[in-house]
């Protein structure tokens, strides 16, 4: 079994399979990805959210380590919310706001 | 080893406070039930007009124009308005909802008040309209207080948060005066015989006291005043505050000016408050309060065409185009406003016919609209929320977009416009046959949202899971 720890694309590509639903974007070229760590078996993120008050808040955050959880190399992952500074259309990749459904 | 990955745009997250995310939305049985019996309401008074075009097709008020008005109002608007408050006032304004049971305690209230005061309207008994219209005020009371509280837990006070504080009491206001006017119609002879002390003898004493000062003003003129605080002062106002975050939150943008979007709510406060007032008293100063609140709202359109030209989101989906068209529709209600405002204009048949196009493209044209296209986005979002939430980052889930017919919400945008010209005609040329074809058309675009609606509702007994490509190896 490959205990290799991911590289950073490949975390940033399981981040991309969670879609906000209502956008249809994921929460990387949205710009919510704020940071990404990898120590060994491990992966912490920190992101944010489009609005605080955003009621799919937790349910993204559970689903970006549930994500991670499911790369291999990975036996532990934390994802962090962080609202400073908050998010802002600027942050949303180019490439995905030129091409925004 | 450690690696780390400095996103281009992302700041340093070192120096970030983490804050605990807010679990800020209430359950989303709440919003929906009150959203799916505003729709009952909405289909009901528009079957209401087919069956009943007189309604429309000719100036005076009746029993009925006043019952299928208040079922459009208090039983589809103010309920559906309600509902979303609830489910977005905490989102829009980061905070939390301060109290779910009293929300569905109040739904209960709401329920039976707007149900037993059309039902006394239309058979004309104003004591019973007096007695379902205090419960309904009751529940207005509980609405209110519960945003109050909500409010007052905000962490930033923003533009947004004043527009809703202004709506609120701008709403409260109405139901008083509605309650006034309703009193003022009514004779309480059968208290006579009550002891002084007794409560209800009290409660009596101060209606009669009320209606004696609504009696002294022109009956129109209260009436008018009443529906202008109710739809410029709640429904208006509201669309026009939460439209600086929707928007931005819809099309990922911005708002461009905040200094505008301040002078539209202040201007739109000013101008109503005035505008009451003059119509209360028919002064001929009412064109002068009407510009102002005319003002409110080009600034309102100025500062929308500047959101949407700085957005993100290039593509609009047919919820927020439904939504624009009702903004834009405001453009020939304003107008038809300072025609209708003008100085020592004659209350003849045609300008009374006009003041029906006037009313029926202010509910029909811009509220309802506008509420039926925030429904678009808003009905399939809590379903989703619903149903797939716990299986984000599981399974591979549709997008909101994919949950409902985009054909079948053209379809609904494009005959509910063909039903709104066909009745504005029609109401103009006094004929109840078109009146009747309008309806029919405006039948068939609920019939589309129904369509959608149940598509989206089959997502609760249907889910649409599909499993996620998994990088890690089976364990073997």
């Amino acid at each position: 079994m490959n205990t290799n720890p991911p590289t950073e694309a490949v975390v940033l590509d399981a981040l991309r399979q969670v879609l906000d639903p209502e956008i249809g974007m994921n929460i990387v070229e949205l710009g919510l990805i704020y940071d990404v760590r990898i120590a060994g078996d491990e992966v912490r993120v920190a992101m944010t959210l489009t609005t605080a008050g955003c009621p799919m808040g937790e349910s993204i955050r559970g689903g970006a380590e549930i994500a991670l959880l499911n790369l291999e190399g990975v036996s532990s992952a934390y994802v962090e919310l962080v609202f400073d500074p908050p998010w802002h259309p600027g942050m949303i990749a180019q490439n995905a706001a030129s091409s925004s459904v | 080893m450690e690696a780390t990955l400095p996103i281009s745009a992302a700041p340093d997250v070192r120096a970030a406070q983490p804050k605990q995310a807010r679990a800020a939305a209430p359950s989303v049985s709440l919003p929906l039930r009150f959203m799916l019996t505003g729709l009952v309401a909405l289909l009901g008074a528009v079957g209401w007009i087919i069956a009943r075009p007189s309604i429309l097709a000719s100036y005076h008020y009746n029993q009925y124009v006043i019952a299928a008005t208040h079922l459009v109002v208090l039983g589809f608007i103010c309920t559906v308005v309600m509902g979303a408050m609830y489910q977005l006032v905490p989102v829009a304004l980061e905070t939390k909802l301060y109290s779910e049971r009293l929300a569905k305690w109040q739904f209960v209230i709401h329920v039976i008040g707007f149900v037993g005061m059309v039902w006394m309207f239309n058979v004309w008994d104003m004591k019973q309209v007096g007695h379902f219209g205090s419960a309904l005020a009751l529940g207005v009371g509980l609405f209110v207080y519960n945003m109050a509280r909500t409010l007052w837990r905000v962490p930033k006070w923003s533009i947004v948060a004043t527009a809703i504080t202004a709506a609120l009491t701008w709403f409260s206001l109405t139901i008083l005066v509605g309650l006034s006017i309703a009193a003022a119609k009514c004779a309480y002879e059968s208290t006579e015989g009550l002891a002084t002390a007794e409560g209800v003898k009290q409660v009596v004493g101060g209606l009669q006291v009320v209606a004696g000062i609504v009696s002294r003003f022109d009956a129109i003129g209260a009436m008018h005043a009443h529906a202008h605080l109710g739809v410029v002062g709640f429904f208006v106002m509201l669309i026009v505050g939460v439209s600086y975050r929707l928007i931005p939150m819809f099309t990922l943008t911005e708002v461009q000016s905040k200094r505008r979007a301040a002078l539209s709510i202040l201007f739109l406060n000013i101008g109503l408050a005035g505008a009451v007032v003059t119509i209360l008293l028919r002064s001929p100063l009412r064109i002068a309060f009407a510009a102002i609140a005319v003002s409110g709202l080009v600034l309102f359109g100025w500062e929308l065409h500047a959101m949407l030209r700085a957005r993100k989101r290039l593509v609009l989906d047919w919820g927020l185009k439904s939504f624009l068209v009702a903004a834009a529709m405001l453009i020939p209600v304003c107008l038809l406003a300072l025609v209708l405002s003008w100085p020592s204009l004659p209350m003849n048949q045609s300008f009374g016919m006009l003041e029906n196009v006037y009313g029926f493209l202010g509910l029909f044209g811009v509220v309802a609209l506008a509420i039926l296209g925030m429904l678009h986005k808003i009905l399939p979002f809590l379903v989703w929320f619903g149903v797939y939430s716990p299986h984000v980052g599981r399974a591979q889930l549709p997008l909101t977009s994919q949950m409902v017919s985009e054909r079948a919400q053209a379809g609904g945008l494009f005959a509910y416009l063909a039903g709104l010209l066909v009745i504005s005609i029609a109401i103009l040329r006094e004929s109840e046959l078109w009146v009747r074809v309008g309806g029919v058309l405006l039948l068939a675009s609920l019939l589309l949202f129904g369509w959608n609606t149940f598509k989206v509702f089959s997502h609760f007994r249907k889910p649409q899971l599909r499993p996620l490509p998994s990088t890690k190896p089976a364990v073997v």
